[in-house]
Order: structure tokens, then sequence, then C-alpha cells
């Protein structure tokens, strides 16, 4: 079973706890990723998604100050060397798409739950087609010696 | 084979393109959504994702048809959803309008997909389960008849 290490995209947009929320809107809207993760000495505080801003926008505060005051926190991580399967345990408890990845306290990547889905799927396929190739084989074999002996 | 119909949301929340972003932007928290299908007579002719109000809000957009954005595609109900898959994972579309005799009648996201791969990989991996025990139950029966015991087991 592959690891977190293996579909982490290791560019993490990143922003410090002082930094205004607007600074957050140009950073989600730059970048692929749909979310800020909010670092402090290189360890993550919080996460900010694009889903965050939009409800902040809807409910009427004002969308000024320190993007503190939009972050989720506590933020759930994942270690690189968590496993895929616990991983997706994880996603399906806490229910978030996007964890930060942390080794010695420090931000080293950004998992998803779609590139952990896919993965899966990926990895699955190519253990199956592999299986079914020794299978083959197997069965050729049993086959051949099963015609052999009958014959004589 | 799955299913364009079975794994897509039939009740698409769609906006106008002379609606305004605040109401936009109400309607993707009301409804819990991501992303509405924008639309002109029942006819998708553009997306807007969170991603897309937020971008319109820094620029000071009021309307929904200055902040739509066209990365979008079409399918209809008998698309395949390898061809679905395919576009999502290299053409980074994340939505997918399905479109029956020219009429919006679903919406297909990434979570859709990405959930339908989960579940089409279980399945996989129930199969593969079933296959790998008829191969066992081949493999013992072969391994008894060329054995000493045959004659215990299959009485010849």
């Amino acid at each position: 079973m592959a690891r977190v290490k293996k579909v982490m995209l290791t560019k993490v947009p990143t922003l410090k706890k002082e930094a205004k929320i607007e600074e957050a809107a140009k950073l989600l809207t730059s970048t692929e990723n749909g979310c800020v993760v909010i670092v402090e000495n290189g360890a993550p505080v919080g996460i900010v998604t694009e889903l965050d801003y939009v409800r902040n926008l809807t409910s009427g505060k004002s969308l000024k100050g320190p993007v503190t005051k939009i972050m989720s926190s506590p933020v759930n991580s994942m270690t690189p060397k968590t496993k895929l399967d616990e991983a997706l345990k994880i996603i399906d408890t806490k229910r978030y798409r996007k964890y930060p990845v942390v080794e010695n306290n420090k931000l080293v990547g950004l998992v998803t739950k779609n590139d952990v889905v896919h993965a899966m799927s990926d990895e699955m396929k190519f253990h199956r087609n592999i299986q079914n190739a020794v299978l083959i084989i197997f069965v050729l074999f049993e086959l051949f010696v099963f015609a052999f002996n009958t014959i004589l | 084979m799955i299913k364009v119909k079975s794994i897509m949301t039939k009740n698409v929340v769609t906006v106008s393109p002379s609606s305004t972003v605040m109401e936009a932007a109400n309607k993707i928290k009301s409804k819990s959504v991501s992303s509405l299908v924008v639309v002109d007579k029942n006819k998708p002719i553009a997306v807007i994702s969170e991603r897309d109000i937020i971008k319109g809000v820094i620029a000071k957009k009021s309307k929904v048809k200055d902040i739509m954005s066209k990365n979008f595609m079409n399918i209809s109900p008998a698309t395949t959803f390898s061809a679905i898959s395919k576009s999502l994972r290299g053409k980074n579309i994340q939505r997918f309008p399905v479109v029956e005799n020219g009429d919006l009648v679903g919406l297909i996201t990434e979570t859709d997909i990405v959930e339908a791969t989960r579940d089409f990989t279980r399945l996989h991996q129930i199969v593969q389960e079933i296959i790998l025990a008829i191969f066992g139950l081949g493999t013992a029966f072969f391994l008894f008849y060329f054995s000493p015991l045959r004659t215990v087991v299959f009485g010849f």
C-alpha cells in the first residue's frame, strides 16, 4: 500500500498568521489548490478554503482583517508515512477534503481526498492485472498437466 | 459499466447570467453545493464555482455574467464514465452538465466522479476475490487429483 508521501502535493500555498484576508483571497484565486494553509514557524495552525471565504461573504461579515478570523482551526493533518487506506479512513471520519502533511512539526505537503481515491484506484488496477496474469499462467499450467495425464 | 444517469446530481442549482454575485454566493451556501450552472432558457451556458465568486469579489464585479467561467463540458446521458474521468484528470475540467434533448437534466462534479471511482474500486475488489476463490477451488481439485489421496477423495 502506497503512502501519503507518494500522492501529496509539495507546493502548498501558505500564509503567515498575521496575513490579511485579502491576501488569502488573492492566493486562493492565483493557485489551483482551493485552499491556503496558515502557518506559524513552519507548522500549520489553520486552513482557509474557498468555501470558508464564500461562507463569510454571505454571512455579511467584513472581509477585512487578519486571516485568522475566517480560517478553520485546529487543522487535521497527516504525516508522509500515513498509509493511503488509513488516510481514507481519516478523510471519512473528519469529512474534510484537504489535509496538510506534517513531518517533524513542519508543513511538507498537502493531500486531497481526490488524489487519495484516484491513487488507490490506480494501485488496485495495477495489482489486479498482475494477479490475473499470474492466475492465467497457473490455470494454463494446470490444464496442460491435466490434459497430458488424461491422454496418457 | 457506470451510467452517467446513476451518478449525476439531478437537482442542479442554477442561476441566470443577470443575477448578482451575492445571489450566487448565497445559493452556493444555502444549497451546500460547490458550483452553480448558469442557464439561459434551461441551456447551460457557463458554470460558477466558489473560486469564481472570490475572483469576482476581488475584482469588484457584481453580475454573474462577468464572473462565470467556460471551464465545463456538456455531456449526454450516454457519455461513458471513462471519457468523463479522462477529461477530469487530463483537461482539468471539473464540472459536467448533463444535457438531454437540449435541456439540462443533471450535473456531474468532481465529487460524484470520485465517489463513483471509490464504488467501482470496491466492486472490482469483490470480483477479484470471487475469481481468487474459484481459482483456489480449482487448484485444490487439481492437487487432490494428482495426489495419493485421490482414491480417498474421488473414489477412483
